[in-house]
């Protein structure tokens, strides 16, 4: 492959928009994410908006150790079906959240943009794991390489500390978003975790 | 892509296509958002129809300064960073780099947290192949079995959980010990894991082993040589698989290794399908190394006595452990006091993955997923 | 001494390569090598036809110039080589990435970590870094901590006086 070929192929050459996303900081300068409802009306608004909040449509995005503590949550046991949203989907264009599980670094950053942009509103984020939420342990002084919180690239819905959290704790940042976008938090709360069978 | 259609009988013989002249070669991004990719690999991949002509990945999307990060702390302090490395088998990585100060300062380690140290490292091993057999067909398509391994993976997690204190990405060992004694309690749901484990064996027979699909899908698929892993610096179980029985635990045996009577699992031709029979005949062998650890394990402190700040002589230093991915090896460089100098931490998947650009010359795309998907990557430790 | 390394050895010897043997309990590796850079590619050419594979390449930022750290190690039996090269004056080094290949994605790395050119590699660009951080170099030494290489070097044994190990290894 040639040099020039290979130029062509370059498309994470985004890292003057990236500087001044960096340089601009506060999630509140974003552009505007939802163009607003299709029809101005309260009650069809709460109606579609509890249809997103429990069939949500989460990406697969997973970046370091929080993309596996992410997997276990969709698997048997924790079972993230239960509450709507296992429908893991690996193109943005078909998912309406990102669970940024993990790290997020210089030259991942424009993918994390472009990846973003390309979510049909209306999407949410969730910042998953220390990293994620402020760089977590590699947010040291001579940091040359990570982004210290990925809230300074996209805006942030949900927080879920840990590293990794558990994913009791990805799911209660579900359950979280879902309060937020519906206004009501799941209405029928299932056997808690600790009541399932032991091996 | 005119050309390859115009033949059929290409397809029909599965002819490599970089012989024929083409110029409709295309360029494909594979990644860094890819969900066969374990995270963030990027590959760039020079194509013909379904073909691959070159393949070039790009690393670096995961990079987490692991390096820099080593020559700013001292032990105590970069401990948690070993755990993040490679998440999938955390305790390995532990394993390393206590080693490595231990070699370097001349600390002994009580008999029993040698043997602490076994268990739950070979407990770690097999959970990351748990997770290996799940993703890897999930990669070629088979949504099943990664909800059986899965099952198993958690029975071990509980396990370790109850001595670690987490999940995943584990700060369990220090220098001169454990942190934490294991009891009867653990004793005995390991004892009930290894039961458990042998019996689902035969699950994963049916579901995965003797499986069509899955054997045209792996069988001749990415032959890696002997000479190949060679001049790659291949290790691990995918050099296994390629008919070479190097295992650090055998060659230069650290730790209690040399007390257990285990093999070493080789495969024949080198392909997809001896990786995996090489591992799952490995996580077998983990079962034998653990039940003889516990038949064996002596009474006894588990943390020895370490002074508060070590003092290390001048000098380099070199550790190497067989990790779940391969041969991993801490490499320190001294220049007194307790930070070290230079930390060089050399990963196994980063040579197992450089064989790629050679290895899928003239491999279908879907072939392509299933030899990358048998080599195990994770690729935050690639990285580092 | 098992045969085959006995063999390697004086392999490198006829190469007028010094070897010097080392104590694998303290050290973890059984033999080190210091070396010119002009003479790195016959041996690799040397490890490579004794069977011996490429564990690393990484580099050790020390006054008075940088040094580049080779690893080798065999799959058969217990033998592992350190070799220790420092940079020419033009902060270059002779790729052995055709030789073994595996040393390719090393020697890119440790391009993009230290800034070490290495001739004739195919294809010298970032591998870790993205492509604007050509420049980092991320694991060069301040000036107030870049150390000399005698000070990360291993004591010599204690029977020799001190000033005369200074003056050798200075």
């Amino acid at each position: 492959m040639g040099d020039q070929e290979r130029g062509k192929l370059n498309v994470h050459s985004y890292s003057a928009e990236l500087q001044a996303r960096l340089e601009r900081g506060a999630p509140g300068d974003f552009v505007v994410r939802d163009p607003g409802p299709l029809f101005k009306h309260k009650l069809a608004d709460d109606i579609f908006n509890l249809c997103r909040a429990n069939s949500l449509w989460p990406m697969t995005f997973g970046l370091a150790c929080c993309a596996i503590e992410m997997m276990s949550l969709g698997m048997a046991r924790f079972d993230i079906s239960r509450f709507g949203s296992e429908v893991f989907r690996p193109s943005p264009r078909q998912s309406d959240l990102m669970i940024v599980a993990g790290t997020v670094n210089k030259k991942m950053a424009s993918a994390v943009m472009t990846l973003y942009d390309q979510m049909p509103s209306p999407k949410w984020v969730i910042a998953m794991g220390n990293c994620a939420i402020s760089g977590g342990p590699f947010a040291v002084e001579e940091n040359y390489n990570v982004i210290e919180g990925v809230d300074k690239l996209i805006p942030v819905d949900v927080y879920v500390p840990g590293c990794p959290p558990r994913p009791e704790g990805l799911l209660e940042g579900i359950l979280k978003l879902q309060e937020k976008i519906s206004g009501v938090r799941h209405p029928f709360p299932q056997r808690k975790i600790s009541d399932a069978p032991s091996y | 892509m005119g050309n390859l259609a115009e033949n059929n009988t290409l397809h029909a013989d599965l002819e490599p296509a970089i012989d024929i002249p083409s110029d409709n070669h295309y360029y494909l991004n594979m990644g860094p958002q890819h969900p066969s990719t374990h995270g963030v690999l990027r590959v760039l991949l020079e194509m013909d129809g379904e073909y691959v002509v070159e393949a070039q990945p790009v690393l670096g999307y995961g990079h987490r300064m692991q390096e820099k990060m080593g020559e700013l702390k001292n032990w105590r302090a970069f401990m948690p960073n070993t755990g993040r490395m490679d998440y999938a088998a955390a305790l390995q990585y532990n394993h390393g780099y206590v080693g490595l100060y231990e070699r370097l300062c001349g600390i002994e380690v009580p008999a029993r947290a040698e043997y602490i140290r076994v268990i739950t490292s070979e407990l770690n091993r097999i959970v990351s192949h748990h997770l290996w057999i799940g993703a890897m067909l999930l990669d070629m398509g088979a949504f099943t079995p990664i909800l059986y391994t899965f099952d198993d993976r958690e029975q071990v997690l509980d396990i370790l959980e109850d001595v670690t204190g987490s999940r995943l990405t584990y700060c369990y060992f220090r220098v001169g010990g454990v942190c934490k004694d294991i009891d009867d309690n653990f004793i005995e749901k390991t004892r009930a894991f290894i039961k458990r484990q042998r019996e689902r064996f035969d699950i994963y027979n049916d579901l995965v082993t003797g499986n069509i699909i899955f054997i045209k899908r792996t069988e001749g698929i990415g032959i890696i040589s002997p000479d190949m892993a060679r001049r790659y610096g291949v290790t691990g179980p995918v050099l296994r698989g390629s008919g070479i029985a190097y295992d650090v635990r055998k060659n230069e045996p650290y730790s209690v290794y040399p007390n257990f009577d285990f093999e070493i699992p080789v495969g024949q031709n080198g392909d997809s399908y001896d990786r995996y029979m090489v591992r799952l005949e490995e996580i077998e062998q983990s079962l034998r190394i653990i039940e003889q650890a516990l038949d064996q394990l002596p009474d006894g402190p588990f943390l020895g006595k370490v002074p508060k700040k070590l003092k290390m002589p001048t000098g380099d230093c070199s550790f190497a452990v067989e990790a779940a991915r391969g041969e991993l090896t801490y490499y320190l460089v001294s220049g007194g006091g307790d930070i070290p100098y230079r930390l060089k931490i050399r990963v196994p998947s980063y040579s197992n993955l450089s064989v790629l650009p050679e290895l899928c010359q003239g491999m279908l795309l879907s072939d392509l997923v299933a030899a990358m998907g048998s080599m195990d990557l994770v690729i935050p430790e690639i990285d580092r | 001494m098992h045969p085959a390394t006995e063999k390697l050895i004086s392999a490198l010897q006829e190469l007028s390569i010094q070897v010097d043997a080392c104590d694998y309990q303290q050290r973890g590796y059984h033999f080190e090598i210091d070396l010119e850079a002009d003479k790195l590619r016959s041996l690799a050419e040397c490890m490579l036809a004794q069977e011996m594979f490429l564990v690393f390449v990484g580099g050790l930022h020390v006054k008075p110039a940088i040094e580049i750290v080779y690893q080798f190690a065999s799959f058969e039996r217990a033998c592992r080589l350190v070799v220790r090269a420092a940079v020419k004056a033009d902060n270059s080094m002779p790729t052995i990435s055709d030789i073994y290949q595996g040393a390719n994605w090393h020697e890119r790395e440790t391009r993009d970590f230290y800034g070490v050119v290495f001739t004739d590699h195919p294809y010298l660009k970032p591998l870790i870094l993205a492509e604007e951080d050509v420049d980092l170099k991320p694991l060069l030494k301040k000036d107030e901590d870049l150390k000399e290489t005698s000070e990360v070097r291993w004591a010599a044994p204690v029977e020799e006086k001190p000033e005369a190990e200074k003056a050798e290894q200075g």
